[in-house]
Order: C-alpha cells, then sequence, then structure tokens
C-alpha cells in the first residue's frame, strides 16, 4: 500500500516519525483525514484525537492545539501536547476534569473561566482517547 | 618571625583548598546540568525548525490585514530578556544584557524578565515591567510558556505594544554561546531563497489563509520562547561550568606557588635554627 512520510513533533520532544498509510486529525474544522498523494495543505489543530496508520495497525494519540502541514516532501504535525493513548495518565486528567469544573463555578474572573473552560475540554479529551 | 610567616601561608593554602573544592563541585553540577539542557535543547530545535519553515511559507501569503500585522506607529517597545537566576557564569547574564541594553536605546521600552538576573538588572534600573518569571528555566514546561506569550500578544493586539523583541543566548556549542536579540512582532519573515525563483505551490488552507495564520501566530511565539528558554540555560550552564572549571586551574596553580613559598619558608626557619645551634655550640666548645 501507499505510504506518505509523517513526522509529529512537540517543543518538548519529537514524537512520531516514520512512513505511514493515513492520518487522522482533528482541525478546528473538524476530523481530516490525509491519505498518500493529498493536496498541499494547512490547517490549525483543535482538540482532538489523531490516528496513525501504519503497516496496517492503527495507533491513537491525544492532541491539543498546532497545526498540521501536508507538502509534497511529507507532512508534519506540530502539536502543543500530544500524548499515545495508552500513556495517558487518566488519573491526573480526571483529578484535572474536576479542578477545571470548581474553577468554572467561580464566575468572576472572565479570564479564568476561558483558560478554565479550555483545560476542562482538554481533560476530557484525555479521558475519552483514553477509554476508546 | 619564620614561622609566623609560615602560618600565614598556611592559612591561605587552606582558604584557597576549600575556594577550590566550591569550584570543582559547581563546575560539576553545571556539566550535569548542561547535559539535560542540551538534551532538551536538541529534542526541541526540529519543532522549531519546522514551525519556522511553515510561518515562512504562510505568512507570505496572508501578512497584510491580519492583528499581528504592523502597526502604522510605533510607541512602545516589549523587550523579553531571558537572564539567568545565578551569577558566577562568566559573562553569561552580562552579555545578553548588555545587548539588551544597546537595542532599547532611543526607544520607549517595556520589559518582561525571565531569570533572576534579568528581573533585578532591570527595577534596579527602573524599567517598567509587564512581567517577571524567576526561577523557571530550569524546569520549563511548553504550557507554561502559553501564559506568558497570551499575556503580550493580547497587549499587543490591543495595540499597547508595537514592537516585540526577544533577548536569549544562543547555545552554538558548549564554548560557545551569543547574545542574540530578533524581533518577534511585527513578524518579518523573509522569503527562503528557492522560493522566490519558481511559483509555489498551490496550497490549501482550512478555512482559510488568514485564519490559519492567526492560530499559528501563537504557536509560534510559544515555541520560539521555550527554544529560547532552553538555548539560554543551556548556555548558562556551560558558561557556568567553563568559568568554574577555570577557576578551578587558578585555585590549584595558586596553592602550587603558595606551597613553594611554605617550603622556602620553612627550608628557611630549618637553616636558621642549625646556623645558631652552631653558633651556640661553638662558643660553649672554646
Amino acid at each position: 500500500m501507499a505510504t506518505f512520510h509523517l513526522k509529529v513533533l512537540t517543543a518538548e520532544r519529537s514524537f512520531f516519525e516514520g512512513d505511514v498509510e493515513r492520518l487522522i486529525v482533528r482541525t478546528t474544522e473538524g476530523d481530516v483525514g490525509i491519505l498518500p498523494r493529498h493536496i498541499n495543505y494547512v490547517a490549525a489543530l483543535g482538540v482532538g484525537g489523531m490516528t496513525i496508520t501504519e503497516g496496517g495497525k492503527s495507533r491513537l494519540a491525544a492532541v491539543s492545539g498546532g497545526f498540521v502541514e501536508v507538502s509534497p516532501e511529507g507532512t508534519t504535525v506540530l502539536a502543543r501536547t500530544c500524548e499515545w493513548a495508552d500513556e495517558i495518565d487518566v488519573n491526573r486528567a480526571h483529578a484535572a476534569e474536576e479542578r477545571a469544573k470548581r474553577l468554572l463555578e467561580n464566575k468572576e474572573d472572565k479570564k479564568q473561566q476561558e483558560l478554565a473552560e479550555a483545560r476542562l475540554k482538554k481533560a476530557i479529551n484525555r479521558i475519552r482517547i483514553a477509554q476508546k | 618571625m619564620a614561622s609566623g610567616n609560615m602560618k600565614d601561608i598556611k592559612r591561605r593554602i587552606k582558604s584557597v583548598q576549600s575556594t577550590m573544592q566550591i569550584t570543582k563541585a559547581m563546575e560539576l553540577v553545571a556539566s550535569s546540568k548542561l547535559r539535560r539542557a542540551k538534551e532538551r535543547v536538541q529534542q526541541s530545535r526540529p519543532y522549531f525548525n519546522a514551525i519556522y519553515d511553515a510561518i515562512t511559507r504562510i505568512s507570505a501569503k496572508s501578512r497584510e490585514n491580519s492583528v499581528y500585522g504592523r502597526h502604522p506607529v510605533v510607541k512602545n517597545s516589549l523587550f523579553i530578556v531571558i537572564a539567568g537566576d545565578r551569577g558566577l557564569a562568566g559573562g553569561f547574564n552580562s552579555n545578553v544584557l548588555k545587548l539588551a541594553g544597546t537595542e532599547m536605546e532611543g526607544k520607549n521600552v517595556k520589559v518582561l524578565t525571565i531569570g533572576k538576573k534579568s528581573q533585578e538588572h532591570f527595577s534596579k534600573r527602573g524599567y517598567s515591567s509587564i512581567g517577571d518569571y524567576p526561577g523557571l528555566a530550569e524546569t520549563l514546561r511548553i504550557a507554561e510558556t502559553h501564559e506568558i506569550v497570551d499575556q503580550f500578544l493580547e497587549m499587543y493586539r490591543k495595540q499597547e505594544i508595537d514592537e516585540i523583541f526577544l533577548c536569549y543566548t544562543e547555545f552554538v556549542s558548549p564554548l560557545t554561546q551569543e547574545a542574540r536579540c530578533i524581533q518577534l512582532l511585527p513578524s518579518d519573515f523573509k522569503k527562503p531563497e528557492a522560493e522566490t525563483g519558481k511559483k509555489p505551490a498551490a496550497t490549501e488552507y482550512d478555512p482559510s489563509p488568514e485564519a490559519v495564520f492567526e492560530a499559528i501566530i501563537p504557536e509560534y511565539l510559544y515555541g520560539v520562547l521555550y527554544g529560547a528558554v532552553v538555548e539560554s540555560f543551556a548556555s548558562e550552564q556551560s558558561a557556568r561550568r567553563m568559568a568554574m572549571e577555570s577557576a578551578s586551574d587558578n585555585a590549584g596553580e595558586m596553592i602550587e606557588n603558595l606551597n613553594l613559598s611554605y617550603n622556602r619558608a620553612r627550608q628557611a626557619a630549618i637553616t636558621q635554627e642549625i646556623t645558631e645551634i652552631v653558633a651556640g655550640s661553638g662558643q660553649v666548645g672554646s
């Protein structure tokens, strides 16, 4: 099967590099699947899952923020945070969810609330991915 | 008189030795920290290079109407200055602070400091600071840069500041570190040479080039700030390692010299004693 070169990078480490058959990522506009010979493409990423299919096997990871770029030389995902489903610390994610919910109840500080909302979204995403 | 001199020398040797112990220990600590810091630098570089490439390509398309575009009049400049948390690192802190000082000349400056030395330097000189972040370099995680970046990006969007500069120290090699000052906003990305000749391939932006550009600018700045802090920290450690290495070498040399004078003084004392005894016995005998 045809493959394309994929690099997934975060500021803290090089997360994944290899030839893959398919990549599915959640952009700000919704899930996008990328197959070999895709047109040049750039999109910002939202908070969601990323599925990499390599050698017929799929692996799932949780991604929040960043962007994806497809060019003839290869596809690059630059993620703000990124972790494999089996790497996720579910207890920590649950704790973060609780904390964010408590922060949301405090309605005074608008900026704090936005922050808490983003955190809540990320925590829920992590839990969802880990349980798949 | 001779024995008093000997005692002095002995005391000095002791004090130099204990100083040398300290500098040796600091050297070892710095080199182990340096190893870890170097790893972090190497891991962050691919991300930084990739994001820089991407933003260069995209900004060629969608720069004009962005909220991150150029402001018509430049009134206030923000300088983000990254220095160390501790001294005794050779010229590390003073180099970057000096460079920041020259770049600031003739501008209406606000600062954002990272590192205790940077904070102390600018608060002593009465600069107005929009944020101080001491003691964060060693364990910085990318999530912590979000808060810092969001803070000054919002000020930029509200036109409270019109230019943003970043002063940091680039880790070129363990032997060379270079203080640098770069302009973050308004972004000034040069087109790569290869692209100017041929027409760039059509690229689809989802949902639009402008929206993508605006989403990527913060990502880019998180990456740059993270990279700069990590580079500066590695530079600090390697500068300290070098400074401490030469301090230990100097101390060793000093101890050698002191030992020599100590032995000379001891020899002189013995010779004098013998002379006295011989003179004394000669008088008794006659």
